[in-house]
């Protein structure tokens, strides 16, 4: 009997953590997403954000070892992240194009290359996590990563153009007009031979 | 006080029914050939998504540097590389020995030969991937740990294993099978709630637009949107549906009389979301985790030995 109760306790904890998580990301998502709530009440949303976090050892330092083991508890088990899939909308996607430029004046376009149609989907996120990001830095330094596998290619190109934009879809009735997919300019970066990432070897 | 004791009776009675381990195998099979399908959908970008500064596509390295913000205890191929280096391995080689661990261990599960070690080598080097590779990792991923994750746990081997064949093992306690199915079928409840309650707080489900989005969105635009157009009629009918259906799970999923139209409606949007938005590992992982933990029993009823 006392070893069931222990099974009971461990259910019971995870489906409390499952749920705080989940009502965490519901509630970041109401806080900045377009739902069917007022624009009044996001900073009610919020606070209910915070006070789900508390729980989760999201108030404590990073380096608290509570939160460490408890996130570290939360990815092991895959249930850091909500499940918000496609919802509340769905955004525009994103594209990134590079533009390599060569000693004798030419020109080629590329996009992040990877073998299958598996791989895409990952890309796909990726660049919506280039698109999402508030932080400059963060998304400067993706796009530089991805602009030095390209390097790798064609390490004969002397400049790289990274331009990143969104592809603003168009609604049935629009699509039915006539309008098609078009792209809107986000974010342009250059790099040059001086910015091309040292080749590190490993041991 | 006697109430006490009858709802205490009842709890128990819900978290520990009697099964059989039918569950067990749909989930050890299902997960053997999701770990097969993963790797094998991986093999010609694995070192290119996974590799570390200046080889592949981004930096492993940030990636793990990011996730050691959050927790240093989250295992990563950093300490697989780290462990390989002390034994003279390059990166490239400790990259493609854990690939064919993961295709190793998801054959193990799919087999059922030494299930438990298969599965603790499966989650251990999927999870890996899964966190190095977090720029790159979404919804399948997190899935796949789940199920592993549950798997791992679960009173393995079941007798449709090769190790119950060669009498490695023999029956487990019914209630124990039982408790891990519960827990398995109350963590889906929650998924699809929350997922179903986020949908129909968004304004595009409601009139379909968000399912046309969904089907236009680059890359899941494996359908040509002249031809989708043709059936524009459907999105209103299609998104209320989608609402519906995750909303209602959790309580339309437990009655007997409703259960067997539930998992086949949500069986049948998962196979239409791999169908036509080109998503087949993560309809097959949501397939797979449905009908381990509904399926079993739904014809025919199942009774533990």
């Amino acid at each position: 009997m006392s070893k069931r109760r222990v099974y009971l306790a461990g259910l019971a904890l995870q489906l409390f953590l499952i749920i705080t998580v989940s009502s965490r990301d519901t509630f970041w998502l109401l806080s900045t997403s377009r739902t069917v709530f007022p624009e009044r009440s996001k900073n009610f949303w919020q606070r209910a954000e915070q006070i789900a976090s508390t729980p989760l050892g999201q108030g404590l330092p990073r380096s608290n070892p509570a939160r460490q083991i408890l996130t570290g508890y939360l990815h092991l088990s895959g249930i850091e992240a909500g499940y918000g899939f496609f919802a509340p909308n769905i955004p525009n996607s994103y594209k990134l194009v590079f533009e390599l430029r060569f000693p004798d004046g030419r020109v080629e376009y590329r996009l992040p290359r990877v073998s299958n149609a598996a791989s895409v989907l990952r890309i796909a996120g990726l660049l919506d996590m280039i698109g999402r990001t508030r932080s400059e830095a963060f998304r400067q330094t993706i796009v530089k990563m991805l602009a030095d596998a390209v390097w790798r290619e064609h390490a004969d190109a002397t400049m790289i153009r990274a331009t990143f934009g969104s592809v603003v879809l168009p609604s049935a009735p629009e699509f039915e007009r006539g309008k098609r997919e078009s792209y809107e300019f986000l974010y342009a970066y250059d790099f040059s031979v001086s910015d091309k990432a040292t080749e590190q070897s490993t041991p | 006080m006697k109430r006490l004791s009858v709802w205490r009776e009842r709890l128990m009675d819900f978290c520990f029914p009697a099964e059989s381990d039918t569950w067990l195998a749909v989930l050890r099979i299902g997960l053997g050939l999701q770990v097969m399908l993963y790797a094998m959908s991986l093999r010609d970008d694995w070192n290119y998504l996974l590799a570390g500064t200046g080889h592949g596509l981004i930096s492993r390295n940030l990636g793990e540097a990011i996730l050691s913000l959050e927790s240093h205890l989250v295992p990563r191929l950093g300490w697989l590389v780290t462990l390989g280096t002390h034994a003279g391995l390059r990166e490239e080689t400790v990259l493609g020995v854990t690939w064919i661990c993961l295709l190793v261990s998801g054959c193990g599960l799919l087999m059922g030969l030494a299930s438990r070690f298969s599965a603790i080598l499966a989650w251990l080097f999927h999870l890996c991937a899964a966190k190095s590779g977090g720029f790159v990792s979404y919804g399948v991923d997190n899935f796949m740990t789940i199920g592993l994750f549950y798997l791992m746990l679960s009173p393995l081997p079941d007798q449709y294993s090769l190790d119950w064949r060669l009498g490695k093992s023999r029956a487990r306690d019914p209630q124990l099978l039982g408790f891990w199915r519960r827990l398995l079928q109350l963590h889906l409840c929650v998924i699809y709630f929350f997922s179903g309650l986020m949908k129909c707080l968004g304004t595009g489900w409601w009139d379909g637009s968000n399912i046309w989005r969904a089907l236009i969105r680059p890359p899941f635009n494996i359908i040509d949107p002249e031809i989708l157009i043709r059936w524009k009629y459907l999105f209103p009918v299609a998104g209320i549906f989608t609402c519906l259906l995750e909303i209602g799970y959790p309580f339309f999923i437990w009655n007997n009389r409703t259960r067997k139209i539930w998992l086949i409606s949500i069986c049948a949007m998962h196979v239409g979301i791999g169908l036509t938005m080109g998503m087949y590992l993560f309809a097959f992982i949501m397939i797979i985790l449905n009908v381990a933990a509904f399926g079993p029993g739904l014809i025919r009823p199942e009774h533990a030995k």
